[in-house]
């Protein structure tokens, strides 16, 4: 019961989120700051553990091959598929979710222990479109760019392991990465990261507005949002994955 | 004019207001005073819509508040301006980003002409060196000055103050009060004050709503409470020795 109501509170907050969004300037000046926080702000962790992430599945590749039967390249063929069908789009969307879910729900969960959102709504303004509208665009815009940042880097990642550390040569991995190459898995992984990249903020926005008490209600907020945001990113990705793939 | 009809709210099972029924009038400072936990922050919530009321209604100028759809409701909160207890200043942004925001938000006029009235509005309350310091960087009376400079931007004809003396010292509390009471008359708005600071009932309390356990216990003026026979209200009122005391020596006003 708890569940649907909460479900219910959600739906109803996403519509006055979309209703009415307010000025233009207003939005324009709110996304652009969402931009830069949301995504600007996350592209150096995302490069670090794409990097990682891509020579550590590359290494576990290559030493898990022993049969003499499989070629060396299916070490870059593997790494790509790995890292454009689950890595990028999921892993890094779980990684969004607990930096910048926390980040939404604890900024919106102190507007409105302080009654900064009694104040927008005092003043006529729709607080919901007002707050949770920029986020989530911009999460939409720069998620998917950041997935393909993360698609680029976790490939390379792979290649530099391989070749730095000998256990493959750069042409072999490079056909790896180019053999049969399917489009579609691209669009397959750009789709789950829009999901995701709604996912995130409007389940953060929603735990932070609702938020009743002081900070630590506040803190604790922050940390059910990154919960129930990974969660629901873990059941669609599966959702996602049944519809899309099969 | 505001007036409040048979308004009642209750939560789940608790009910907290009962059978309201209150007019706050034009050019005069309208206090609702009463003990912590009487309801009378729940009331002015209610007034504001920020409390949905269970039973009665609110009209403002006449125009009902609770029956108003989204967009009438939108146009009648754009007359209202209130200062939270806490001042409710928008944190990110500077002082006079705050006072700013109503402006940017609901006319079209030019930055330049924004940012003059915003000054115009820092300097009606004497704030006129703080414009470039964020919230944090301020004391407690020039946070309620800046929320009450951000409430009276837009000409507003409703002001709501929540509350405006809390954690203050007695010395800015009457200019914060002194400050209420000229804006009131030279804007000639309905003015609605949550107190329950004697001093601001004393000197500035026009019109006095006594609320007692989510009843209106009484309503008159603040020479009225002086006479009134109503055991609660002067319970409440003359709690300290030295108001008892004054009134003893038959004090007047």
């Amino acid at each position: 019961m708890n569940y649907l109501e909460n479900f219910g509170q959600y739906c109803l907050l996403m519509f006055r989120a979309f209703r009415q969004p307010g000025r233009n300037r207003f939005f324009r000046e709110q996304l652009v700051r969402e931009i830069d926080s949301l995504g600007v702000g996350s592209v150096g962790i995302i490069a670090i553990i794409s990097l990682f992430m891509g020579a550590v599945i590359a290494i576990q590749m290559a030493a898990n091959i022993e049969s003499p039967l499989i070629p060396m390249y299916t070490v870059g063929y593997a790494t790509r598929e790995s890292v454009i069908l689950e890595f990028s789009s999921t892993v890094i969307a779980l990684i969004l979710a607990g930096k910048v879910g926390s980040n939404i729900a604890s900024e919106i969960g102190t507007m409105r222990v302080s009654e900064q959102i009694d104040a927008l709504e005092i003043m006529g303004v729709n607080s919901a479109g007002y707050l949770i509208l920029p986020k989530i665009t911009a999460a939409l815009l720069i998620i998917p760019i950041l997935t393909l940042m993360s698609m680029f880097l976790g490939v390379w990642g792979g290649f530099f392991a391989c070749t730095l550390t000998g256990l493959l040569d750069s042409p072999t991995y490079i056909q790896g990465i180019t053999l049969d190459f399917r489009p579609y898995h691209l669009v397959y992984s750009l789709i789950k990261s829009l999901v995701f990249a709604f996912i995130i903020t409007s389940v953060a926005s929603f735990r932070g507005y609702y938020v009743r008490g002081g900070s630590r209600e506040v803190g604790q907020t922050s940390t059910r949002a990154v919960v129930n945001a990974s969660i629901s990113i873990l059941l669609w990705n599966l959702i996602l994955t049944r519809l899309l793939l099969l | 004019m505001i007036e409040i009809k048979h308004l009642s709210k209750s939560f789940g099972e608790n009910q907290v207001l009962h059978q309201i029924d209150a007019a706050f009038e034009e050019g005069k400072t309208n206090l609702i005073i009463g003990q912590s936990g009487s309801g009378k922050t729940v009331l002015m919530k209610c007034v504001v819509g920020l409390f949905e009321p269970t039973e009665g209604d609110v009209l403002y100028s006449g125009r009902s508040f609770t029956q108003a759809s989204f967009n009438e409701k939108r146009n009648i909160r754009k007359e209202i301006g209130m200062v939270f207890q806490g001042g409710a200043l928008f944190d990110s942004m500077t002082v006079e980003e705050n006072v700013a925001f109503p402006l940017r938000m609901f006319t079209k006029e030019s930055r330049s002409e924004v940012m003059d009235r915003a000054d115009l509005c820092l300097k009606r309350v004497n704030l006129p060196k703080a414009h470039k310091l964020f919230p944090s960087e301020i004391s407690g009376g020039m946070k309620k000055r800046v929320a009450i400079a951000r409430a009276i931007a837009l000409n507003p004809k409703y002001l709501f103050f929540d509350e405006p003396n809390s954690g203050l010292d007695p010395r800015t509390s009457i200019l914060i009060d002194n400050l209420i009471q000229e804006i009131t008359q030279e804007y000639q708005t309905v003015t609605v004050i949550n107190t329950h600071d004697m001093n601001s009932v004393m000197e500035i309390g026009d019109k006095i709503f006594y609320i007692h356990k989510g009843h209106k216990h009484w309503q008159g003026d603040r020479v009225g409470i002086w006479e009134s026979p109503n055991k609660e209200l002067t319970d409440f009122v003359f709690a300290t020795r030295l108001m008892r005391d004054i009134r003893s020596k038959n004090f007047k006003l």
